[in-house]
């Protein structure tokens, strides 16, 4: 069945996959993650604010982001962030923005949607005597939020947050749609070139599947670990 | 030092406070009974601004509590409050739960703050407990905590809201110890509680609410010798012979 | 800096002259629909059976239902539409690997797609079908064979008429998901709406026009959706019975 095939394409492409490929990535999951939870905590706090202007801001944004497809967001982004570059700077022209810095800008964006309704969930399952305890002791609403109520709210929330972070790393892979070289990519490339989609695509998805499939597991331990605690 | 206007609060169209007025003089121990619902609750977290009231007024320490503006993060810095469940910071230990508003508040350094904390967790006899979790004391354990925290912020007085309610019984006396020691030092204290022995032993006054008014307000022998009004009676009679 | 917008472009002839630009991306909308549609329908039958049979107690059944989710669910989208568009043509019997890569345009991509998305949206779906049985009270699964129902009878009649009605808010917004995957088809070539609105702005050059138009048949479809099954749920709404869906909470 095999005969046809030669999977030694794959050892001799292992270098740029990881190197390039999956750096990339990589890098881009993990900054994403970062600014997606800060922003995303940002948008939860707004919707549960007293002012509610701002409720109705960030719930139109994360209903928005929710509701149009990645593929369409990353469109988006890709041409719309060299104008928000010119505006911001003043250029009459769309600035040149690397694909990189494009690329986090998005996924910071769309994802933050997807944790601040994780952050949402979180914030609202401390009980309000913890938050009437801090105002008690005089702390103000940040101190409140900061010490008290963020931190358990992100404990709690911490598989779901780190299972979102799985999804927002295979969600990665969709930069191919904007000529992007992230992990699949790079596979692409090697693909076309070579003409080896069965070997070079089957690989790629292993890959995923190994990565996904532990990170998942390490998970489902975390869970229990923090149920007992509790 | 702590002194009620004629508040009133509504939730929508319910009134849970009508017109209520009374007082705390320094030193003072006031206990504030009645039955479930009564509003004892919400009259005490009128105190430090944690249920606004719509009319009326709080002056504590000459200071207006209902004002539009009221510094309230900085009275409640000056009122110690105890909760009917704790409220400890559950992913904070014992002494990260007494120095957290000594340090971000007061703004007392780390080691100050620990000095302070430390002996207070003496005082209420868990010292040996300091770097435990809260979910790992018992609930008489956790409330001394509590009362410790509190105290941490040199309070010019200290609420209690039902701290013995959520407690198995073989605890209640523990923190009833603590608080009985504190009101011999002289401490100002408002105690919403059904704990009618540690009334007779401490209080100076005893107000009975039902239905969101108060209705008794007397000197604790009053009280106990001869209630005057027919609602305190029966609930006495229910609390104390059952 | 200022973006020129026309928006008359819509009624320009498209340029694979079947119409205005808007015909062209209400087309593309039709074959969004058409083939979350399709998947969908993939998804319900398999995911529904995966997830029941996960419920079981019958060990090796629950085993192999396990082993299929794990592995849909953790390899990317993308990578499963390449797999399906790329790697399976090649690994069927040649004879039937070549009918497929032979398909004319649009099948040639249609096809695989509904393959992916259905398999990969049965998988979520399984997922909300275990909860939602795994969510009624034990009694009622011993209701059930205390009155001397089998196994399959007390699936039939007892539980999952329940846990459908349960998990119907999760499964709506299911479906909302298979739409939105739906654009990741235009990378096999398929000129869904997504794929179309990218056609347009790479013609026309009206970039944000074009994407703002998708953006809004988009919106469109999700409040028609929603709206829809809100009065579906209440049509199926047990009286007395107040329904908590197990919270699907990490996502898309």
């Amino acid at each position: 069945m095999f005969s046809g095939y030669d999977f030694d394409v794959i050892r001799r492409s292992l270098p740029y996959l990881f190197r390039e490929g999956m750096t990339f990535t990589v890098t881009l999951t993990l900054m994403a993650m970062t600014g997606g939870i800060i922003f995303g905590t940002l948008l939860a706090m707004m919707r549960l604010s007293r002012f509610k202007v701002l409720g109705l801001v960030a719930g139109g944004y994360v209903n928005l982001m929710r509701s149009i497809p990645l593929v369409l967001v990353i469109f988006w982004f890709f041409f719309l962030v060299p104008y928000i570059g010119a505006w911001i700077i003043g250029a009459d022209q769309p600035v040149a923005v690397g694909a990189f810095l494009s690329c986090v800008i998005t996924f910071t964006m769309f994802e933050a949607a997807y944790y601040s309704e994780i952050m949402r969930a979180g914030i609202q399952s401390i009980p309000r005597g913890q938050v009437a305890a801090g105002q008690a002791l005089g702390l103000n609403y940040w101190q409140s939020m900061g010490y008290i109520v963020l931190p358990q709210a992100f404990r709690n929330m911490l598989p779901v947050l780190l299972t979102q972070t799985i999804i927002l790393f295979q969600d990665t892979s969709l930069v191919y749609v904007i000529s992007v070289t992230d992990f699949l990519g790079a596979a692409a490339k090697i693909a076309n070139r070579d003409y080896r989609l069965v070997e070079m695509y089957t690989f790629v998805a292993v890959v995923y599947f190994i990565i996904c499939f532990s990170l998942s597991y390490l998970v489902k331990i975390l869970q229990r670990r923090i149920a007992i605690v509790r | 030092m702590i002194e009620f206007k004629k508040v009133s609060k509504w939730y929508g169209s319910f009134q849970v406070l009508k017109d209520c007025s009374t007082y705390v003089d320094k030193g003072q121990v006031v206990v504030v009974c009645g039955p479930s619902g009564s509003g004892k609750s919400t009259l005490i977290k009128c105190v430090n601004g944690l249920e606004p009231f719509q009319e009326g007024d709080v002056i504590v320490n000459s200071e207006s509590v209902g004002r539009a503006g009221a510094n309230l993060n900085r009275l409640r810095a000056k009122i110690g409050m105890v909760f009917q469940h704790f409220e400890l910071f559950p992913h904070m230990s014992v002494i990260q739960n007494l120095n957290l508003a000594q340090t971000k508040v007061l703004g007392r350094s780390r080691e100050e703050a620990t000095e302070k904390s430390t002996a207070l967790l003496k005082r209420v006899g868990l010292q040996a407990h300091a770097q435990k979790f809260p979910g790992q004391l018992s609930g008489g354990q956790q409330q001394r905590v509590a009362i410790a925290r509190g105290l941490a912020m040199d309070p010019i007085a200290m609420l209690f809201d039902e701290p013995t309610s959520a407690l198995d019984p073989e605890m209640i006396n523990e923190v009833l110890d603590v608080m009985v020691e504190l009101a011999h030092e002289g401490m100002t204290m408002m105690v919403v509680s059904h704990e009618m022995g540690f009334a007779r032993k401490v209080a100076h006054r005893v107000i009975f609410m039902d239905q969101g008014e108060i209705v008794e307000d007397a000197s604790k022998d009053e009280f106990f010798g001869s209630p005057r009004s027919e609602r305190a009676q029966v609930f006495l009679s229910k609390i104390l012979h059952h | 800096m200022k973006y020129d917008w026309q928006w008359s472009v819509f009624l320009q002839m498209a340029s694979d002259g079947s119409g205005t630009w808007l015909h062209y991306l209400f087309v593309g909308l039709l074959w969004t629909l058409a083939t979350a549609l399709a998947a969908w329908v993939i998804a319900l039958t398999i995911g529904a059976t995966v997830g029941t049979l996960r419920t079981t107690p019958i060990r090796w059944v629950v085993r192999l239902g396990n082993a299929y989710v794990e592995i849909f669910r953790n390899v990317p989208l993308l990578v499963q539409m390449f797999l399906w568009f790329f790697v399976m043509p090649e690994l069927l019997p040649a004879r039937l690997g070549d009918a497929i890569k032979q398909m004319p345009p649009p099948w040639g991509s249609y096809v695989p797609a509904v393959l992916c998305l259905g398999i990969y949206t049965s998988v979520r779906v399984a997922e909300q079908i275990r909860a939602g049985i795994q969510s009624l009270p034990r009694g009622q699964h011993m209701a059930g064979t205390a009155l001397g129902l089998t196994l399959p009878q007390t699936y039939r009649y007892v539980l999952l008429p329940m846990a459908f009605r349960i998990i119907l808010p999760p499964l709506t917004s299911e479906f909302l998901n298979v739409i939105k995957n739906s654009s990741v088809a235009l990378t096999i070539g398929l000129l869904e709406l997504t794929g179309r609105a990218r056609a347009m702005q790479e013609l026309t050059f009206k970039v944000f026009e074009a994407f703002a138009a998708a953006t809004v048949l988009y919106l469109l479809t999700n409040l028609i959706i929603v709206l829809l099954m809100r009065v579906l749920e209440r049509r199926l709404r047990v009286p007395g019975f107040i329904g908590s869906a197990p919270q699907g909470t990490a996502g898309h």
